[in-house]
């Protein structure tokens, strides 16, 4: 079964369709986000070792095409611990952006809605929990509860939950007074079914945004959290946790503290470059960014 | 409101410590854990009373500048962090020093050339810079002028300082470590706020009248694009605060945040409760300063 001329002409139809008014730049780090998914999905199937795997080759080799990125102080395979750490710094940067947006998000719509005591002291609540710099309370709870890589997650996702409910609620408010939200009240519709299903889609948009951003800041914190020793428990292959463990070598080989970082860098990039496109394209339907006003 | 907030925060960190595994007379005698010697040292920490009463009794000393005493060092909280918060405020310090010039200049640059190649290459680096993490651009800036070069040290050991230009030396791969990372977000905010104002009908007027550019800059434009800035730097100052604890610990500085980190890893209670609670309120400090100065710089709030 070839593929024919017209499934690949449907192809790019579909693909023009979903990428429509993303700006140039919007749609280089849409492509660059989706090569980080895929190599998170199949990593583990092509990666040339194993990521506990020791003396793969002698310590501290430089790039080589035995050993794309070297090799660390134990003779791990650079590259290899950097493919698969893909899909641990993958999972936990959507899951934890997840779990915030839909805690926050619905805490933010609810409040936004209801406008009466209830918003009052909630907001007073978040203003409380935002004013605590997210490090200094991230490491606190962190060695409260311990470290594992749920914890982490858990924990980067209530930080980030009172700034996405801000968001949310901001959104609400310039939705909640349309006419389509009065009707379904008068309708008898309950406060949960307004939220879900009149205001929630119409400010998707905000929240899609906001996923985008969050994503970025998720993986910075994430690193930094590996980086100071609170993330993942070694022998994750966590990038910010990599470049931790192979500091203390910098003067041996700069290949096991250079490629987790250009790589963290790179994807942190595509994901802002991602969410201006995607803002510009729901702020200005239709409208090309052309850099300058 | 700012007081609340503090007065919350410090029952949060509170409640957030006790539930470290282990009470703190454990942790004090470790090993030498006697049954008698626990009780003795229980009773001497007050661990007899429920947790509500402990947390009165450590806020009331804390509102006389009491921290109580460091389980590791054996010394006033207070006289062991003291010398730690001088070392960071100076870092700090030093940063926001470089930060200002630098980030106005760039903002400046980018404004008036917008569009232009000079516009495009340090937008293009600074967004380059608001993507790295802060330790990355550590260990990059360690990589090249210390490893690499060998033109500077790649530890900020400052205690080892002998002259003041020791100490810059020192402190300087730090400090441009988080001037860097500032700089990036007060830059492309100083430039959208910059040409909103250069659009404007009176920097227009201002032109017209024939005032040379620097005057226009200086007299019309920057004073109206400064309230976003400040709010920039305000949003910066607090975002240092965790950043330090990061750079901190990337040069192995001797400041608060470091100490905040081997703290946790000792489990030394009233250490991380002093520096959580001087960081916390830094922050809302910060922020506070900022809202006055933006209302009294803008006429139409006072």
């Amino acid at each position: 079964m070839a593929v024919s001329e017209t499934s690949i002409g449907t192809w790019r139809a579909g693909l023009g369709r979903a990428t429509r008014g993303l700006s140039a730049s919007g749609r280089i780090g849409a492509a660059i986000i989706l090569v980080y998914v895929a190599v998170a999905l199949t990593g583990s199937l092509w990666a040339p070792y194993g990521a506990a795997a020791i003396l793969t080759g002698s310590p501290f080799e430089g790039g080589s095409l035995k050993h794309l990125f070297g090799t660390d102080n134990l003779g791990r395979d650079v590259f290899s611990r950097v493919v698969l750490g893909t899909r641990s710094v993958l999972t936990m940067t959507f899951a934890a952006t997840f779990l915030a947006l839909a805690v926050g998000g619905l805490i933010g719509i609810v409040l936004g809605y209801l406008r009466n005591w209830v918003d009052e002291l909630g907001m007073r609540i978040i203003d409380i929990l935002i004013s605590i710099p997210t490090l200094v309370l991230a490491l606190l709870i962190i060695s409260a509860i311990g470290n594992s890589l749920w914890l982490v997650v858990l924990t980067v996702a209530f930080l980030f939950a009172p700034r996405v409910a801000r968001v949310a609620r901001a959104a609400t408010l310039n939705v909640a007074t349309n006419d389509y939200v009065a009707a379904a009240l008068a309708r008898g519709e309950s406060t949960l079914s307004i939220c879900l299903r009149e205001i929630l889609p119409n400010i998707m948009g905000v929240m899609l945004v906001e996923f985008a951003i969050r994503c970025a800041f998720a993986i910075i914190f994430i690193g930094s959290l590996g980086f100071l020793g609170f993330g993942a428990p070694p022998p994750t292959p966590e990038w910010g946790l990599m470049i931790n463990e192979a500091r203390a070598n910098a003067t041996n080989s700069l290949w096991p503290v250079l490629a987790p970082a250009a790589v963290m860098a790179l994807l942190v990039i595509a994901i802002n470059l991602f969410a201006d496109g995607l803002s510009r394209m729901i702020d200005h339907p239709g409208y090309r960014t052309t850099g300058a006003k | 409101m700012a007081l609340i907030s503090l007065l919350a925060v410090s029952a949060i960190n509170f409640w957030l410590v006790e539930m470290l595994p282990g009470d703190a007379a454990a942790r004090i005698l470790g090993r030498n854990a006697t049954p008698e010697a626990l009780a003795l040292l229980r009773e001497q920490l007050n661990l007899h009373l429920s947790a509500p009463e402990r947390y009165l009794q450590w806020l009331s000393k804390l509102m006389s500048g009491d921290f109580g005493i460091s389980l590791v060092a054996d010394r006033p909280v207070l006289d062991y962090i003291a010398s730690r918060v001088a070392n960071t405020a100076l870092l700090s310090g030093f940063a926001l020093l470089l930060y200002i010039p630098i980030s106005i200049s760039l903002g400046v640059i980018t404004a008036i050339n917008r569009g232009r190649m000079a516009d495009h290459v340090i937008s293009g680096i600074v967004l380059i810079f608001m993507c790295l993490p802060e330790f990355v651009i550590g260990i990059l800036l360690i990589s090249i002028f210390a490893i690499k070069l060998s033109w500077l040290p790649p530890l900020a050991l400052i205690g080892q300082a002998k002259s003041f230009g020791d100490l810059l030396q020192l402190i300087a791969l730090p400090t441009i470590t988080l001037v860097a990372a500032m700089t990036a977000y007060a830059v492309r905010m100083m430039r959208e706020s910059l040409i909103e104002v250069l659009d404007s009908s009176y920097v227009l007027m201002a032109r017209l009248k024939g005032l040379p550019t620097w005057r226009v800059l200086l007299f019309h434009a920057l004073p109206n694009a400064l309230g976003p800035a400040i709010n920039i730097t305000a949003l910066n100052v607090a975002w240092m605060i965790g950043g330090v604890v990061v750079v901190e610990a990337v040069f192995e500085f001797p400041g608060i945040g470091r100490l905040m980190v081997d703290s946790i890893g000792h489990k030394d209670v009233p250490v991380i409760l002093a520096i959580s609670m001087i960081m916390t309120g830094a922050y809302i400090v910060t922020n506070l300063i900022a809202d006055v100065l933006v209302i009294l710089l803008n006429p139409k709030l006072r």
